[in-house]
């Protein structure tokens, strides 16, 4: 990685259709890993 | 009827309450014995100290949440814990009265979060000290004061200094510390303020980005990313300068001691720093039936409490095993004493830690951040349970096997705001199931920066405010 985000990296991380599609993946991605822990 | 009692109402102590009282609140003894009769909601208080949320928001009275899940609660400091068979008690001093509380026990769960050992670096603290700390709701409050204060110096045009980051040698929290000082930044941006500062990370990491857990490390695209380069490109981005391997030694007003892995000792200037303590155990008294102490078999020197680790190992022998780390929670003298949260004794330090010429050890300890207290929370109630219901304890999960998710919050705004949403399995590498040099999953560990982690921000903020509360369906919401 640059030592600085570049411009396009700046953009996708505030472009808010792209930010509602990592939502929903990332709330996927926490919720499925944490479940895990519940099984023990 | 069993008696369960668990000291302490924070995320660990109260998820062991919510499970217990639901489990066996109806035909058992269950109370929770804690000198505060609210709950906080730490990690929101990153906001509060700059003063983007109300402090009310972050917190709840827990007596109608016990009432409703049959536990009992008594507002009370507790100060003696007397383990020996027969007579299993604590004693404890009723906030307000000063009245003297006994409550005797079955299984007892030691859960009272840390001591902010303030004390342990001269000068450090808003109490006693030049520096401010977001640790407790009232230590928020101070700092978002002061903060707001310095706002105000700034635009009649003072130039300021402000430090943030770890304010011992053997400081821990440089995530919560990391939150702040990305949130001070990006408000000093909004109010047009950030040219009159001068902001300055000083931490005790070994490396950048470090956290206290060995650093976070993913793959994407085929390659390697590693939170010492993220957290580089955000500072560099943001204009905040950096100095790590240092170990504050001493604060004097407006000055900040400090020394770092070459020896060297050096001064800092500041007009505001938020520096995190140095987090110890509880100094509870620990009785023997004798009336003898017998701290040293329930509790290490700094007052954590033993339970079912490996102690002793040096760190590299540490770092090779992973069953070195506690899985049921529970002292091997007394095996119906349970810790958790920050109170349990980790065997040792996650990140590698550093001796210098002076003989000053500079070692961030472990976190053990609200998801981690909450598991261990969970874990030691249901081991309580089957106990109780006459099983074998069966439930265990070392932190080499947990997953932690953590969302560092870097702007709280819903509309351009930003945070870091981190995934890491385990939190504390294990080399043994792991082989990469990293002792962790790459394929689940996820570091990504991004709106959208402000909008989880905010959502767990209210998802576990709710599960807290023991609204409906609060059991199906993971810790």
């Amino acid at each position: 990685m640059e030592q600085e985000f570049s411009k396009s990296e700046k953009f996708w991380m505030n472009f808010k259709l792209y930010q509602l599609w990592r939502f929903i993946v990332l709330n996927l991605k926490v919720y499925t890993v944490a479940v895990q822990s519940k099984r023990r | 009827m069993s008696k369960v009692v668990v000291i302490g109402a924070g995320f660990s102590g109260h998820t062991a309450a919510l499970y217990l009282g639901t489990k066996l609140g109806r035909k058992h003894d269950v109370t929770v014995i804690s000198n505060r009769d609210v709950f906080g909601y730490v990690p929101s208080w990153v906001w509060v100290g700059i003063g983007h949320m109300k402090p009310e928001k972050t917190i709840f009275k827990l007596k109608p949440i016990y009432n409703k899940k049959h536990v009992k609660f008594v507002h009370a400091a507790a100060k003696e814990i007397h383990p020996d068979a027969g007579d299993q008690y604590v004693i404890g001093e009723e906030i307000g009265t000063g009245k003297e509380v006994r409550l005797d026990y079955d299984y007892l769960v030691i859960a009272p979060g840390p001591l902010l050992n303030f004390a342990g670096t001269p000068g450090l603290g808003p109490e006693n000290g030049f520096t401010h700390s977001i640790c407790s709701l009232p230590h928020a409050l101070k700092a978002r004061d002061a903060y707001l204060a310095l706002c105000d110096r700034m635009a009649k045009g003072e130039q300021v200094k402000i430090v943030i980051g770890t304010g011992h040698p053997g400081a821990t929290c440089q995530g919560a510390a990391f939150e702040y000082i990305v949130n001070v930044h990006k408000d000093l941006v909004k109010r047009g303020l950030r040219d009159k500062a001068d902001i300055l990370w000083l931490s005790n990491e070994p490396a950048l980005g470090d956290l206290g857990v060995n650093g976070v490390q993913i793959k994407r695209n085929g390659h390697m990313l590693v939170s010492e380069e993220f957290i580089r490109s955000v500072f560099k981005d943001h204009g905040i300068r950096y100095q790590v391997q240092t170990g504050v030694t001493k604060v004097e007003e407006g000055k900040i001691h400090w020394q770092n892995y070459e020896g060297e000792e050096g001064t800092t200037d500041f007009d505001f720093a938020m520096l995190i303590p140095q987090f110890k155990g509880q100094p509870f008294k620990y009785i023997g039936k004798d009336g003898s102490d017998i701290s040293s078999k329930l509790v290490n020197p700094a007052g954590f409490v033993l339970v079912d680790g490996k102690y002793g190992l040096t760190y590299p022998e540490l770092a090779q095993t992973p069953e070195a780390w506690p899985a049921k929670y529970n002292n091997p003298s007394y095996p119906n004493v349970y810790s958790a949260g920050i109170a349990f004794a980790p065997p040792g330090p996650i990140s590698k830690p550093f001796t210098n010429k002076n003989n000053l050890v500079i070692a961030p300890a472990p976190p053990r951040t609200g998801m981690v207290s909450g598991m261990v929370g969970r874990v030691v109630a249901m081991n309580i349970i089957d106990a109780v219901e006459g099983r074998e304890p069966s439930h265990s999960e070392r932190m080499t096997e947990m997953v932690a998710a953590c969302v560092a919050s870097m702007g709280d705004s819903l509309w351009d705001g930003n945070a870091v949403t981190i995934v890491m399995r385990p939190v504390v590498p294990d080399r043994k199931k792991y082989t990469n040099e990293y002792g962790r999953d790459l394929f689940v560990s996820h570091l990504e920066m991004g709106l959208s982690g402000a909008w989880m921000k905010y959502m767990l903020h209210y998802t576990f405010i709710w599960k807290f509360k023991a609204n409906p369906g609060w059991t199906l919401i993971p810790e």
